[in-house]
């Protein structure tokens, strides 16, 4: 059997998530291209290709224009993956789409240059099919192995849809609110394993919210267990899921 | 079997004694909350813990527990049960380990479970310290504790300990154990009674009236949908708790795509997807789709199904799952008075 072609494709992003698969280290890499051929790579090659057994897109869909680069990736592949939060949940872009001035707060003089034209910030499933979501800010890179593995194999990759909650329990974390902390790690989805509450760190929901999150209790628990003003509670998960919020524009 | 008494500045050489020939595990101490680990030293020992995060369950049925590793078509049972003593198990965790036993090994046995199981001595300790949301004293009181080898308990100069089981029997060789007195033995069974009267919550009702109560109130949707408001299906409740014992089957490849594991996970009932089921063709279906369904169905596992099993309801009065709850909406006590105080 041919090793499957695999490609890899930036949108409106910080291209981390890009950057993180080569941080696996040497062993790991070299052995994961033993099984499959990455034949499209901006970060470190100038080939590109046809047709794709599996697309990995970094980024969020901004611009109306991209819709067409989007569909052109999608026609190509078999499957596509939301590789990282951008593209999965619009991630911290999607904060743009609560605010009127970043144009002039980012860019200064320069905000009303043509190619910083953009409209709202959103998953890519809103322009084409996804068939898989790599989570994270930045995308674990574990996970990712996992889903191409399955996929290698021809089964159903599992991706939590239980809060990261079910990891802290599990592995003995004391809870943030135990330490007279905050923490969205009720709401957010998990896969991680929980690496920031174990390391004394609230969770920011990085990896988006689970399908159904209790947003009325989170603000409720914020308020009367970490203290929050009203104002801040409601607010406070906006940061990796404006997207995703019952608020969400 | 016989009772011993260990003078307090001895019990440091009996627990450095069984550390040097045996794997001990033992409650100490994590940031402000307590936990069951391998012990390295008899100052790590807290015996005046009130709970752990996680029940001892975890040292039988780990939270992730490889059960098969393969390679290409071949595979095999990788469970490699290693003897351990685990010490310092507070009565209402004995009484959840027999729980779980009774439930791994009714029909089908699971081996996974009961080879850790059989290859551990179970030292229980009185409680020296009570937790914030405890009610042991008040849940199932007609299931005592068993199952364990040993018991130890803390008492004026020193320790108490009762062999229960030659494996327990056999711990006392570490130590410079003396036959104790009936008054040692009194007093540390009125030291183990003084304890059931400082839980700090209570359930009113007995096992059967509850039991009978909630069961009637399984189609009061009202209820159900109110005491889940604040449900964040995280699951926590489910996973500090010691009778609870559901799990996921999961394969993970290695790296060369060729070789791998089958490991078993701890699930939660109270979580969005435990109850989703395949249909076939991409469909699925959810049995138990809203949060009160969800949240009833945990009550119900506590306090009526398992009761004829168990003897008793599957609940320990442990209080873990009152306090991993942050929107406060788990603790039992809570939700089975109000229940029963309602017309």
């Amino acid at each position: 059997m041919s090793k499957p072609k695999v490609g890899f494709f930036d949108f409106s992003s910080c291209e981390g998530c890009q950057i993180e698969l080569t941080n696996y280290g040497d062993t790991a890499f070299l052995e994961l291209l033993n099984h499959i051929d990455i034949v499209e790579f901006r970060e470190a090659m100038t080939e590109t290709a046809g047709d794709l057994d599996i697309a990995c897109v970094e980024g969020s869909f901004t611009r109306e224009a991209d819709r067409a680069r989007l569909e052109s990736i999608r026609k190509r592949s078999k499957i596509v993956i939301a590789y990282g939060a951008c593209a999965a949940t619009a991630g911290v872009n999607a904060l743009k789409n609560h605010q009127a001035d970043y144009k002039e707060n980012v860019y200064g003089k320069d905000a009303h240059m043509p190619h910083l034209d953009s409209s709202k910030a959103l998953p890519i499933s809103a322009a084409i099919k996804v068939d898989y979501s790599v989570y994270g800010c930045p995308m674990d890179k574990y996970e990712f192995l996992r889903i191409v593995t399955h996929l290698l194999h021809g089964k159903e990759p599992v991706i939590p849809n239980y809060p990261v909650c079910m990891e802290c329990k599990r592995r003995e974390t004391v809870c943030r609110y135990e330490d007279g902390d905050h923490c969205m790690g009720q709401v957010a989805r998990a896969g991680c394993n929980a690496p920031c509450p174990a390391d004394g760190i609230p969770c920011e929901a990085c990896r988006g919210f689970v399908d159904q999150p209790n947003e009325v209790a989170l603000v409720k628990v914020l308020k009367e267990r970490a203290g929050f003003s009203e104002k801040r509670a409601q607010e406070k998960s906006r940061i990796f899921t404006a997207a995703l919020r019952s608020d969400s524009k | 079997m016989n009772v011993y008494f260990l003078k307090e500045h001895d019990f440091n050489s009996f627990m450095s004694k069984m550390i040097e020939s045996k794997k001990v595990i033992g409650p100490v101490a994590k940031k402000s909350k307590f936990v069951f680990d391998k012990l390295e030293s008899p100052e790590q020992l807290r015996l005046d813990y009130d709970v752990t995060i996680l029940p001892p369950k975890k040292e039988f049925f780990p939270t992730c527990q490889k059960l098969v590793c393969f390679d290409g078509n071949k595979f095999e049972g990788c469970i490699n049960p290693q003897e351990k003593i685990l010490f310092g198990v507070h009565f209402y965790d004995v009484k959840a380990i027999d729980m779980t036993d009774h439930l791994f090994s009714e029909k089908n046995q699971d081996w996974n479970y009961l080879a850790n199981r059989k290859a551990t001595t179970i030292v229980a300790s009185n409680i020296q310290k009570v937790s914030g949301r405890a009610f042991f004293a008040s849940v199932g009181k007609e299931v005592g504790p068993k199952g364990h080898d040993a018991f130890i308990t803390k008492i004026n100069g020193g320790y108490v300990f009762e062999a229960i089981t030659d494996k327990g029997e056999a711990i006392v060789k570490f130590g410079k154990f003396e036959k104790a007195s009936d008054s040692q033995k009194s007093e540390a069974q009125s030291a183990n009674e003084s304890m059931l009267g400082k839980c700090p919550e209570k359930l009113k009702y007995s096992s059967s009236e509850i039991a009978d109560k909630v069961r009637k109130n399984f189609t009061n949707e009202k209820l159900w949908e109110e005491a889940a408001h604040d449900c964040f299906s995280c699951g926590s409740c489910n996973v500090v708790c010691p009778t609870c014992y559901c799990f996921d089957v999961q394969d993970d490849w290695n790296l060369d795509q060729k070789t791998g594991t089958r490991s078993r996970y701890w699930d939660a009932c109270l979580t969005e997807d435990f109850s989703k089921v395949s249909l076939g063709g991409g469909h699925a279906e959810n049995f138990r789709e809203s949060r009160g369904d969800r949240f009833r169905h945990r009550i119900m596992r506590k306090a009526t199904y398992l009761n004829e099993k168990l003897g008793g309801p599957a609940c320990v009065g442990c209080g873990r799952c009152s306090s991993a709850c942050t929107a406060d909406i788990a603790d039992p006590v809570n939700v089975i008075n109000k229940i029963m105080e309602a017309k």
